[in-house]
């Protein structure tokens, strides 16, 4: 066991996402063929040796529990700690069970911080697909006696409305912070992780609970601009952020470029995800398999071209699929063309149909729809 | 009771490093996630492996049981190896029925009223409550499983000999002439009871090769004891063999001519597998009539092939009729053709192993065993058998 604790907000709601966050939270929309997003910072603490997560769940999360379980595809189903979900009510009910911010949410969870056995804490949004190593980002806070660590990005990842960008010194002290600004500023982008001391994470709350501050950006970052030792740990890696249809079809796509693929899937910190206990993928004699990503459980006997196939697709024969990405038991049936379209889990695109959307406008079938 | 301690010698290189019932099977599988999953699909919650031969990796694949859902509170999987026993004279399992008699406690700390009693190295698909239904309503000691073989292979089978009820008279192993095609699939069911007695009876026989078909089966059918055949129809496979495992791999690429269909969601087949990232077939790549599993990177062409995870095959390698198990790595410009090459081999550059099928008498299944690197340029022979590094040959 190690000394942090992990804490992933699993809640970002985000319309722009149309009918893919319909019946789901952004946490839980799938990526990259088998994933889900939340398993990017589930893997990600698991793989920095973490033994406690707590999940903050809020709105939209029957599918986000349904994926995680008990926690136990990715070792956290454990008799002490391990993975606790922490829905709304579960504590208090202040604002109707919404969260306003961060600091609403940790509020909502208070009595569940304080029983938080280790000393650290890193706070993480379930919706960033990067593989992050977080030891050495503990290891850094530890040896630079920094009392916040932002983990940072020389890249604008995302759009700058949904994060912190931090103007640096020459030792990575963050000297200035631009809140959700309407353009890029500063040095660093924000992956908005942080790690802290669980005492100071405690008194944090208490202080912006007692203003009414329900922002970490406001009560925490700005507020303390000065006042406490804040620092930068960069993070060269593939990060991607999921905020529209036509960025999500696109951060999907570049799963197809090895260098991408090889950055976010290492041996040395695999990101897991839900068992399914699928068999392998089936190519029929006349499928035609080209530039593509498939999942196990497939069976392709028409052609697949720049896609990416979540588990259990299925492409009958003479069916094309091109620049697609089809989601879990998914099926296109004799004939049927796809093209620059998202079809959602159980989707059914009946024999024949023809179906075209754009790089740029993504054509999107909303989940157990029939066509 | 699963009977998984087999050495497979048959099997050479493939059984060096583990029993054959932990020999990779049809892309995500092991030979015993097939009895396995049966078990759990029918409702039997405890299970006992018995293990003898290189059982380490069985062992751990098998760990909790939990992959089969069969980590429960009461009952679940349990490895049973040979053991020294309370008047300290611990042998080795000398048959199957053996086998099964030196875990009497074992079955008497769950005093089971039947005995479902399977061997490791068979691939099918099969409800063993419909069995059982067919032994209590007969009301038999002992039920074998049987299915009808072509009459021309039936010498090479155990034969049962039925009445028109099908209750066995007789059973005859590999007969030379034999008087029916119902052949013994190697599952049987007893009423525990008598099984036991028997079971304590051919232990006392010094002359006993204390076997189920040899000795236990005989015993009961001249004792009288009612037994019967249960008549299973369905795919069903002894990979026992090169040649035997190889056509069964080859089988799910034809599901339906083969009747094997591995991806019926009311009979899930269950592995233990680690979380890979989906496979990839590159710009460059082609992969037709073929199993490809989570992890491969396929940049070359792939035709009639099976391929377990983390598969490489590099730009311009060429892969036909082969099975390349976990992690194996082809190189540019080799070729792999009827063979099967084994976990984390190489097949190094312009390499070629095994031959177009042809009716030369030598002609066979190449094999290389696993950890095995196959130097750039290097020729293996059909039907070959590759345990050992081989020097590469320069161009």
């Amino acid at each position: 066991m190690n000394d942090l604790h992990g804490i992933i907000f699993a809640y970002r709601e985000n319309s722009d996402l149309r009918e893919l966050v319909q019946l789901r939270n952004t946490c839980s929309v799938p990526f990259g063929g088998r994933y889900r997003l939340v398993d990017f910072a589930l893997s990600n603490m698991v793989n920095a040796g973490i033994d406690d997560v707590g999940l903050i769940v809020y709105t939209s999360y029957q599918s986000l529990l349904d994926h995680v379980g008990s926690g136990k595809d990715w070792d956290l189903a454990r008799k002490r700690g391990g993975l606790r979900i922490l829905p709304p009510f579960s504590f208090a009910g202040k604002h109707g069970g919404r969260y306003r911010g961060r600091m609403d949410a940790l509020a909502g969870v208070y009595s569940y911080l304080k029983t938080i056995r280790q000393d650290y804490v890193v706070l993480a949004s379930g919706d960033l697909a990067a593989n992050l190593p977080i030891n050495e980002a503990f290891e850094q806070h530890i040896k630079s006696g920094a009392d916040i660590t932002a983990i940072c990005s020389d890249t604008t990842y995302t759009d700058p409305r949904l994060c912190n960008y931090f103007s640096i010194d020459s030792q990575d002290k963050i000297v200035d912070v631009a809140a959700s600004p309407s353009e890029v500023k500063g040095d660093v982008a924000s992956l908005e992780v942080y790690i802290l001391s669980k005492s100071l994470l405690m008194s944090l709350v208490d202080q912006c609970a007692a203003h009414d501050v329900s922002s970490f950006s406001q009560g925490v970052l700005l507020a303390n601009l000065g006042k406490l030792d804040m620092r930068c740990f960069r993070f060269d890696g593939y990060i991607a952020r999921v905020v529209s249809v036509a960025g999500y079809f696109q951060q999907n796509m570049a799963l197809l470029d090895p260098g991408i693929r090889s950055d976010l899937f290492r041996p040395d910190r695999p990101i897991k995800t839900k068992d399914q206990s699928n068999p392998s993928t089936y190519y029929g004699p006349q499928s035609e398999s080209v530039n593509s990503l498939i999942s196990d459980g497939c069976i392709v006997e028409g052609t697949v071209i720049n896609s990416i196939l979540a588990r259990g697709v299925r492409v009958e024969k003479g069916a094309r699929v091109e620049n697609c990405i089809l989601m879990q038991r998914a099926s296109v049936q004799e004939g049927a063309v796809l093209r620059y379209a998202i079809a959602d889990k159980n989707v059914r695109v009946c024999q024949g149909r023809m179906l075209m959307g754009h790089g740029t406008y993504p054509l999107v079938i909303a989940k157990n729809e029939i066509v | 009771m699963l009977l998984a301690g087999g050495q497979g010698s048959r099997l050479k290189a493939l059984t060096s490093k583990v029993a054959k019932p932990a020999v990779p099977f049809g892309g995500k599988y092991r030979i015993i996630d097939f009895p396995l999953s049966n078990c759990v699909n029918s409702g039997i919650d405890t299970v006992g492996v018995l293990t003898q031969y290189k059982p380490l990796e069985l062992n751990s694949y098998i760990g909790s049981g939990q992959p089969w859902d069969l980590d429960v509170m009461d009952g679940g999987v349990h490895i049973l190896p040979p053991y020294v026993q309370e008047d300290e004279k611990g042998t080795w399992y000398k048959g199957t029925a053996n086998a099964i008699y030196q875990n009497l406690s074992f079955l008497e700390q769950y005093d089971p009223e039947y005995v479902l009693i399977l061997s490791g190295d068979h691939i099918y698909k099969m409800d063993y409550s419909k069995m059982l239904d067919h032994h209590k309503a007969v009301g038999a000691a002992c039920t074998i499983s049987v299915m009808e073989v072509p009459m021309e292979e039936a010498s090479r089978f155990g034969i049962m000999n039925v009445d028109h009820n099908d209750k066995i008279y007789e059973f005859e192993e590999k007969p030379k002439k034999p008087k029916s095609n119902l052949a013994s699939m190697g599952i049987y069911i007893f009423t525990w009871s008598k099984l036991r007695d028997y079971l304590i009876a051919d232990e006392k026989d010094e002359k006993s090769s204390n076997d189920f078909g040899k000795n236990i089966i005989p015993a009961m059918l001249n004792a009288g004891e009612i037994m019967t055949a249960y008549r299973f129809k369905g795919y069903w496979k002894d990979v026992g063999t090169i040649d035997s495992l190889w056509d069964a791999n080859m089988d799910l690429l034809s599901p339906i001519q083969s009747g094997f269909d591995l991806y019926d969601p009311d009979w899930p087949i269950y592995a233990r597998t680690s979380v890979r990232p989906p496979q990839f077939i590159g710009a460059t790549g082609t992969l037709k009539h073929s199993i490809a599993t989570s992890g491969d990177e396929i940049a070359g062409t792939v035709e009639n092939s099976v391929l377990f995870h983390s598969v490489t095959v590099e730009e311009g390698a060429t892969v036909r009729y082969s099975i390349l198990m976990p992690g194996a790595v082809v190189k540019r410009g080799a070729m792999v053709e009827y063979a099967i090459v084994a976990e984390r081999s190489t097949i190094g550059e312009d390499a070629h192993v095994g031959a177009d099928k042809s009716d030369r008498e030598d002609w066979g299944i190449a094999v290389v065993a696993q950890d095995v690197k196959v130097g750039d340029g290097a020729q293996v022979d059909a039907g070959a058998m590759i345990t050992r590094n081989i020097k590469g040959v320069k161009a």
